[in-house]
Formats: structure tokens, C-alpha cells, sequence
């Protein structure tokens, strides 16, 4: 019986174990690991980033077919014709030129949106964190109501109201979109200005504006701006959603959303890659901008974690 | 705690009051003659005149809204130009589907979400993870109504599982539901990941497990019932935020509720079904996130309401 005893005995868990391998070195195998992953993760979202904004930016230079001019005799062409790499709709208009052509509307719209929601959220949210008091009550509060406003809607009726130019569209994201860096400003303000270079500043007899602006945003910049980057995903993600329900840059110019919205009524009649194909274009973008931005994040946590 | 409802109550009662009033502002400096859709085809000056006064259209703003606030008191919100019909009538008969969408969109959210996350948690860092937490991105990074059309195109058209658009039958909730919780699934997953991996590492878990406390107690009732606060309240924002009208997912599927409602009553001016619609939705989602505020003390019993968190 004695015998059997070690054969029935439950495994030893593998971290139990006695063994050279001590705690530390595991953990650091651990974070060596996390390092690896977040490197696969930059490149792999550089590279669905850049497969879809390098032929972007380029699609006044690329040969193309016009993208709002069609030949009625090239309608409807399915994907990998000669001639028409992604197919055509129904007037006869060249998909990836449509594509390519409605991209750069959308990426102009996102880049606009996402410099102007960084810029007005990173001002509010370090002046509240840094003055506190009543400033810092008027911003929180602000963040809150358009937290419970039915936000779509009302993004809708401003379009509807001052119409669908690349100006309105660009301030109603941006508009969307400041609470986000606002509010992680605020939070790593809150931080930096107990630390001992802020009273330093203040004892050298440096004014206000002056230490927020160049001494406490540029050590908490790299942070806020991984948040930034998130955003453009979630702009272009807006826009398309705003084109989609007619609220987006008029025909027949293109844009992702509208090449979409312009399927929708076709795909029951087997066109599918009107649907399909700009909405993967839109998610290898967004994909990418994500899987960028979650690396660049998981490497600013750890450096702050090791200094 | 009384005192701390009442408070929150007041403060449900502003918002809902500050929404109220922007959509309204907003609705009268837009373009576009709301008269003109209550009138018939080709109506005359005088007609449309009419119309304007029979619904104090013709009056300064600030004299419509006192109007508009002094009706809503008695419980009012105005007449469908569209309908014809008391608006807040109309929008209570879409809100069951909007509702029964959101709760069964929440549920699946849930059910998948929780377990995925606390599984991500377990293994972070490993391989398989890493396959996960690029699948998360990957389903927070497609346009819903994108993913909308493709279930339609293959399960609706080509496999022909279910009806393309509308209301027909139970059924019928399957794809608009799939279509919202996959991204709340990505979103939900990657916090309740990161709450778990936090709690995972703690200290206070060394110890149970020295105590001896099994496994499966440890993750869920020690690590998760620790991470449930943040998990609950986001599960909560996000159903409020879907009973503020799942927009577009309800245009993509002509699903009848109150989002596919309100777009359709935006394009016809209809204010005042408009109006009824933001402020019925505002209400909701307000007292859905008083609810989940409520539940904190039940979760944890340091929370006391109204003393920290003010």
C-alpha cells in the first residue's frame, strides 16, 4: 500500500515545485513575456494600420479609375474582374478607387477630430486637476452630463441642423470624444502635482500656466496620447456610423459609411462586396489602430512601473 | 441613505430637464419646416399658417418652451406630427422592443463576458490569451452595422435561418442581439481581465489559498466577488446607454423601437415625438445607473452611499 502512495498522490502544481527556478526569475520570464507580446502587438497593428492608410494617402497618385464618374457598362462587377480589383457598383464606379478615395475623407475627418478633442481635453482636464476647486467642479460636471446625454442623437441633430460639411462633422466628434483624454489628464495631474519638481517650479517663482505647460503636461504627455491614438479608431468607427444613418459627407462623394449604407439595400441581390469589403477595410484600420495603441499602452505601463 | 436618493433622485430630474431642453433649443434652430409634414401634399401658405399657430409654432422660443414644460408637468409631451397621435403614446408602445433588445444583448453580455474575462485573467500572458485579447480588439474594432449586414447576408440571405429584417417571431432577436453583444463582449471582457488580473496577484489570495480555500472559491468568490464593482457598473452603463436607443442596430434590422423610431422621426421634423423619445430614454437609462449606485452596498458592505462617494 505504502508503496502505490506517491503514484495516487496528486501532481505537484508546476509553481510549487522546488526548483532553481526562483519567484523572481519567473516573473521576470513572466514580464519578458508581456514585453515579446506587446512588441507583436505594435507591429502587427502598424502593419494593418499601414496596409490600409499607405494606399490611402495615395490614391491621388495610384491609377485609378475616377471614383465618382462610372461606366454604365461596368456595372455591378463582381471582385478580381480585369480592371476592377474589388468589383464595381452599380453605376459602374471602381470599388477600391471608392475605397482608397473615401478614405481620405474619413482618415482627414478622424486625424482633425481626434487633434482638437486631444488639444480641448488635455487643457480642461490638467486645469482641473491642477487648480482643483471650483474649475475642476465645472469640468467634472460637464464629463458627467454628456455622459447621460443620448449622445448619437444629438450628434445627429447637429449635423441635420448646420448640415454635413468636413468642419461640422470633425467638431461633432471631436465634441464625442474630449471627455476621454479629459478625464486621464485630469487623473495623472492629480498625481504629478503632489511630486516634489512641481513645488520646485513654484518656489523658482514660475506662474501657473507656465508650470502646467511645460513642466507637468510633457511628463504625463506619452500616456495621454496612447489615449489619443485609441481615439482616432473610435472616430473613424463615429464617422462611418454617421455617414451610415445619412448624417455624413453628401453623394456622391465617398466615404466608408455611405459605401456601405449605398449596399445595403443590394446585398440581398448578391452583391455582398459592397457591404463586406469597405467595412474590412474599416475594421484592419481600426483593428490596427487598436492593437497599436494597446501595445504602446502596456509599454508605457511598464516603463512607469520600473523607473 | 435617504437623504442620498432623494439627492440622486434631483439630480435624474436636472439631467433629464438639461437634456429635455438642449434637444429642444436644438430642434427649433434647425433647418426645415416642421409644419410642412403635418400638412397635406402641396399646402397652401395659409394652411401651413395654420398649422404653425394650431401648434404654437409661431411663438418665440423661449415662450414655446414654458408652454412646452408647463404641459410636460401635467404629463404631455405634445401630438405626433407624424402619428397623429400623443407622442409619448407612441414611443411607449416601441419601448417594449427597444427593452426586451437591451436585456437580452445585457444577458449574452454577461454570460460570455464574465467567464471569457475571468479565463483571460487566469492565463495572461500566454499564448492562447494573447489569441483572446487580439480577438477582443478585433470585436471592439468592426462597425456595428457592418457586422449587422454580414450576419444578415449569411445567415438571413444565404443560409435563410431567420427573417431579414423586422419583428416576426422570437427569432427575430437572435442576430440584432449578436450584433450588439459582440462588442460589448470585447469591452466587457477586457475589464473584467484586467480587474481579475489585479485581484489575482493581491496578497489577501496568498493567504486563502495557504488557508486552504479551493480554487474555484478563490476566483470566484474571493478575486471576482472583489472585482464586481467596476464589472456591475459598466454592465449597468452600458444598458442604460442601449436604452437610450440601440440606433443603428435597429435601422440595420428595421428592428420597431424607439431608436429606429427616432431616426425616422428626426428625418420628418417631428418634434414632438422627438422630445418624447429623449426624455423617456433619459429618464430610463437615468434610473437604470441609480439602481446599479443602489447595489454597491449589496456587493460590498464598506461602501456606505452618500459619505465617500460625494
Amino acid at each position: 500500500m505504502t508503496a502505490t502512495a506517491p503514484a495516487n498522490e496528486a501532481p505537484v502544481p508546476m509553481e510549487d515545485r522546488a526548483s532553481a527556478v526562483t519567484a523572481r526569475l519567473r516573473r521576470r520570464s513572466a514580464a519578458a513575456r508581456r514585453a515579446r507580446y506587446s512588441t507583436i502587438k505594435i507591429w502587427v497593428g502598424a502593419i494593418c494600420a499601414g496596409v490600409v492608410v499607405v494606399p490611402v494617402a495615395l490614391a491621388r497618385v495610384l491609377p485609378l479609375p475616377d471614383p465618382i464618374v462610372g461606366k454604365l457598362t461596368e456595372s455591378s462587377v463582381p471582385p478580381l474582374s480585369p480592371g476592377h480589383l474589388l468589383g464595381t457598383d452599380p453605376n459602374g464606379r471602381d470599388l477600391l478607387s471608392r475605397v482608397l478615395h473615401g478614405g481620405q475623407t474619413s482618415l482627414i475627418i478622424g486625424l482633425l477630430a481626434i487633434v482638437v478633442s486631444g488639444v480641448v481635453g488635455i487643457v480642461a482636464g490638467a486645469a482641473a486637476g491642477y487648480f482643483g476647486g471650483w474649475v475642476d467642479m465645472v469640468v467634472s460636471r460637464l464629463l458627467e452630463a454628456q455622459l447621460s446625454l443620448p449622445l448619437l442623437l444629438m450628434l445627429l441633430l447637429v449635423v441635420g441642423l448646420f448640415g454635413p460639411s468636413i468642419i461640422v462633422i470633425t467638431a461633432v466628434i471631436a465634441f464625442a470624444q474630449w471627455p476621454e483624454p479629459a478625464r486621464i489628464t485630469r487623473a495623472l495631474v492629480l498625481v504629478e502635482r503632489e511630486k516634489p519638481y512641481v513645488a520646485a517650479s513654484r518656489v523658482l517663482g514660475l506662474n501657473r500656466a507656465s508650470i502646467i505647460a511645460r513642466h507637468v503636461i510633457p511628463n504625463i504627455l506619452q500616456q495621454v496620447l496612447v489615449v489619443v491614438l485609441l481615439l482616432l479608431a473610435q472616430a473613424v468607427l463615429l464617422e462611418s456610423a454617421l455617414s451610415f444613418l445619412g448624417a455624413g459627407v453628401q453623394r456622391p462623394y465617398p466615404t466608408w459609411g455611405g459605401i456601405i449604407s449605398d449596399g445595403r439595400e443590394l446585398f440581398v441581390l448578391g452583391k455582398w462586396w459592397l457591404v463586406t469589403v469597405p467595412g474590412i477595410v474599416i475594421a484592419l484600420l481600426v483593428v490596427g489602430v487598436n492593437l497599436l495603441g494597446d501595445g504602446l499602452r502596456d509599454r508605457t505601463r511598464r516603463s512607469k512601473v520600473a523607473s | 441613505m435617504l437623504t442620498y436618493i432623494l439627492k440622486r433622485i434631483a439630480q435624474t430630474i436636472f439631467t433629464a430637464f438639461l437634456a429635455t431642453a438642449s434637444v429642444f433649443v436644438l430642434l427649433r434652430l434647425a433647418p426645415g419646416d416642421p409644419a410642412a409634414s403635418y400638412a397635406p401634399p402641396n399646402p397652401t401658405a395659409a394652411q401651413l399658417a395654420a398649422i404653425r399657430r394650431q401648434f404654437g409654432l409661431d411663438q418665440p422660443i423661449p415662450v414655446q418652451f414654458w408652454t412646452f414644460l408647463t404641459r410636460l408637468l401635467h404629463g404631455d409631451v405634445g401630438t405626433s406630427f407624424f402619428f397623429k397621435r400623443p407622442a409619448l403614446q407612441v414611443v411607449m408602445e416601441r419601448l417594449p422592443y427597444t427593452i426586451t433588445l437591451a436585456v437580452a444583448a445585457i444577458l449574452v453580455t454577461a454570460l460570455v463576458a464574465i467567464p471569457l474575462g475571468v479565463w483571460m485573467a487566469r492565463n495572461a500572458n500566454t499564448a492562447p490569451e494573447l489569441g483572446a485579447n487580439v480577438g477582443t480588439i478585433a470585436g471592439q474594432s468592426m462597425p456595428d452595422f457592418w457586422i449587422g449586414f454580414v450576419l444578415l447576408i449569411v445567415f438571413a440571405v444565404n443560409l435563410g435561418w431567420f427573417a431579414p429584417a423586422g419583428f416576426d417571431s422570437m427569432a427575430s432577436i437572435v442576430l440584432p442581439t449578436v450584433t450588439i453583444a459582440i462588442l460589448q463582449i470585447a469591452l466587457i471582457s477586457r475589464l473584467v481581465r484586467r480587474e481579475m488580473v489585479a485581484n489575482l496577484n493581491a496578497p489577501y489570495l496568498t493567504v486563502a489559498r495557504s488557508r486552504g480555500v479551493s480554487e474555484r472559491r478563490l476566483i470566484w468568490s474571493h478575486a471576482f466577488g472583489n472585482s464586481a464593482i467596476p464589472v456591475v457598473t459598466a454592465l449597468g452603463t452600458r444598458f442604460a446607454a442601449m436604452l437610450n436607443g440601440v440606433v443603428i442596430v435597429e435601422v440595420v434590422f428595421k428592428w420597431p423601437g424607439v431608436g429606429e423610431l427616432v431616426v425616422n422621426a428626426l428625418q420628418q421634423r417631428d418634434f414632438p415625438l422627438i422630445q418624447a423619445t429623449v426624455l423617456v430614454t433619459v429618464v430610463l437609462a437615468l434610473l437604470v445607473q441609480l439602481a446599479v449606485d443602489l447595489l454597491y452596498p449589496l456587493m460590498d458592505p464598506r461602501v456606505r452611499l452618500g459619505e465617500a462617494s460625494a
